[in-house]
């Protein structure tokens, strides 16, 4: 009896020493929280996958399942995942952080991508692009061409991002046009097509000639806005097609780079949790599809601050700031730290709808 | 002015589907055969109308398609429930589900794609009314098509022998087979109805409504409409105001957002429902008068040989 337990756990001693064989392809799972499109947010994380089959060809294997809601389906998902062999996992919403921080402390021996949740570990990071520097860009462009003076944002959640894009897109705004007014319609809902439409509909109805379509993964906005005739700007992939005369610019994250070296550092046995926080500077993120009808004075404008971004030189959020109660956030000269920006819950002055609390 | 015109124009297109699908269930319903599956077959017939406007560039073909597709798949419901004798719950559920599956399977190549929205009505001079012109008479067919249907459904329910017919087979199917009425095929001529109808709410949205196929775009709309037939107590004209008011509240909650109004936004999100149901809930209070209205055999199994 107690030889035979010797053996056993020298057998399984054995196995957990014995190396995983050297052609044997690396394994990477991805979950998607929508159906992959022609284009949106999981056709943005999914170029990122075709990004790392490219770049280490039959070294890896990639999977992957879509359209997966967060919540108990998300748990048995990552879990199967991680009982078919996968070695790196990449979870594509930020309601899958619990069930993968808790597997990832249950399998040292896998490494998770998460994207823009705040838990970390060893084997754990997070990953978030600086949206807010694109949408700095984009809001001067609408200043450009805003002549209600009146821009509609339809917003997804009051999360922080989306919170930090929107102050970032009326800082850009009133760099070109101080009094613009904005007006934001909370959709409560990552995923409605219909709402989001007649969302845009109501911004229109009041005065709106820009409409913000901010983090709508289908074309529903991007598509009223080219048939009301108002000008639209589009976040996570270009929706140039959908509106081919009134989009004026489309703001897009690029995984590509941080995906491969994040697979790379796993098959390095490197790979070491940590929060990235890509922008201009990493080049993960971009406009595409700038429209012409943005007057050249302020496209010149536009190309310096994304320069300076570029070169890491300037910052949206650099005060003199004020929120939307006249609370100085800023000092003049002061520029907000990560942390702040990654907890963001206030509203530039400018704003005119509240956050929900 | 504009937002008036918005919230009123608006509502009469986001009721649309709404009506559509509650109409077919109502009349399902009536029979005494709960379908459950509304959601699956709106869904369905949303990418089933979505494909064949791509496909065939025709809006006609589009919506015959999504009526076929909805009136199958519920046709299924009436076997398993009329012929095998399932219980009408679990089959309305498991039919749904099969439903957004198969939706997501027929629209699996379409992701994100979008066509161009039905086109409205041209109505002339009347379409040029300011105001009212601009809130009544710019809506495309279905608009109008839903508002026929309305009373189409009224008509026959209450006033024509096969509405009555329809009744006796909800209220006692046992007593209606006695009396030598086709019991199991007037149910499933009614579900299948239910469920033609459903597939043209769904074609409705996807095609005209927000003309672009994603998965999940009905979004729970097939369940307001089984709530709207229940807390409309049956009643064709209450439900019809149920699907109006769910409408004009939806786009109301986001006007008022936009108008910056300091109302937590979900609050606000809750606003459609809420109303809804307490608006239903209070004209319909009176409980005899439930009791007169719902189908006495609703979701009984079928007791006749």
């Amino acid at each position: 009896m107690q030889r035979r337990k010797i053996l056993l756990s020298l057998a399984a001693a054995a196995t957990l020493a014995l190396p995983a064989a050297a052609d044997d392809p690396m394994k990477i799972g991805f979950v998607y929280p929508s159906p992959i499109a022609d284009v949106g947010w999981s056709a943005e994380l999914n170029a990122g996958r075709l990004a790392i089959e490219e770049a280490f060809g039959d070294k890896v294997e990639t999977f992957f399942v879509e359209n997966v809601p967060e919540g108990p389906d998300a748990a048995r998902i990552i879990n199967q995942m991680a009982a078919q062999g996968a070695d790196m996992i990449m979870l594509g919403s930020f309601g899958y952080m619990n069930d993968g921080i808790s597997l990832a402390e249950r399998r040292p021996d896998l490494t998770f991508i998460h994207a823009s949740g705040y838990q970390l570990a060893d084997n754990f990071s997070n990953f978030q692009s600086r949206n807010y520097e694109t949408s700095y860009l984009v809001g001067m462009a609408a200043a450009d061409v805003t002549e209600s003076n009146t821009v509609g944002i339809v917003a997804a959640f009051a999360i922080p991002e989306v919170v930090g894009m929107i102050n970032g897109f009326t800082l850009g705004l009133q760099a070109v046009k101080p009094d613009v007014t904005v007006k934001v319609v909370w959709l409560n809902s990552w995923f409605d097509p219909p709402k989001a439409q007649e969302s845009a509909r109501a911004l229109i109805a009041q005065d709106a000639d820009v409409v913000y379509s901010l983090y709508q993964d289908t074309p529903s906005v991007v598509t009223v806005a080219e048939e009301e005739g108002v000008w639209v700007i589009n976040t996570s992939s270009d929706m140039k097609e959908y509106a081919p005369n009134w989009l004026l610019a489309s703001q897009i994250a690029d995984w590509s780079n941080y995906f491969v070296a994040s697979a790379q550092a796993t098959m390095d046995g490197t790979f070491q949790g940590e929060a990235f926080w890509g922008g201009y500077v990493d080049d993960t993120v971009d406009v595409k599809s700038w429209s012409s009808s943005i007057s050249a004075e302020t496209m010149t404008m536009i190309e310096s601050a994304e320069a300076a971004m570029r070169a890491g030189e300037f910052h949206p959020l650099t005060g003199p700031i004020m929120d939307q109660d006249g609370t100085e956030r800023l000092a003049a000269g002061e520029v907000i730290d990560d942390a702040s920006m990654s907890g963001i819950n206030w509203l530039v002055a400018g704003v005119e709808t509240r956050i929900p609390q | 002015m504009d937002v008036l015109v918005f919230i009123v124009s608006g509502t009469l297109a986001a009721a649309t589907a709404l009506i559509f699908a509650a109409m077919g269930e109502l009349v399902a319903e009536k029979s005494g055969v709960l379908n459950l599956g509304i959601e699956g077959m709106m869904a369905t017939g949303a990418a089933m109308g979505f494909v064949a406007v791509s496909l065939s560039g025709s809006y006609t073909v589009g919506f015959v398609a999504a009526a076929v597709l909805g009136c199958l798949l519920s046709l299924v419901h009436a076997v398993l429930t009329l012929v095998f004798r399932a219980d009408q719950t679990a089959s309305g559920l498991a039919i749904g589900i099969l439903g957004l599956g198969l939706s997501s399977a027929i629209g699996k190549s379409y992701e994100g794609r979008t066509v161009a929205g039905l086109p409205e009505l041209n109505l002339g001079p009347l379409s040029d009314i300011p105001v009212i012109g601009e809130m009544f008479f710019q809506q495309d067919i279905m608009v109008y098509l839903s508002i026929a249907l309305i009373f189409a459904t009224w008509y026959v329910l209450t006033r024509t022998k096969l509405g009555l017919v329809i009744r006796a087979i909800g209220e006692s199917p046992e007593n209606a087979h006695a009396l030598g009425l086709k019991v199991r095929l007037i149910r499933a001529g009614c579900v299948g109805f239910g469920g033609a109808m459903a597939g043209i709410g769904g074609a409705y949205m996807s095609t005209a409504y927000t003309p672009l196929w994603a998965e999940g775009m009905i979004a729970g709309r097939g369940w307001i409409v089984v709530a709207l037939t229940v807390f409309g107590t049956w009643i064709v004209p209450r439900v019809a105001f149920g699907a109006y008011l769910f409408g004009s509240m939806s786009l109301l909650e986001l006007s008022i957002q936009a108008f910056g109004w300091n109302i937590p936004s979900q609050a606000m999100s809750v606003l459609p429902y809420v109303v809804t149901i307490i608006m239903l809930a209070v004209i319909s209070r009176n409980l005899a008068f439930i009791r007169l209205n719902s189908p006495a055999s609703l979701g009984a199994v079928l007791k006749i040989s």
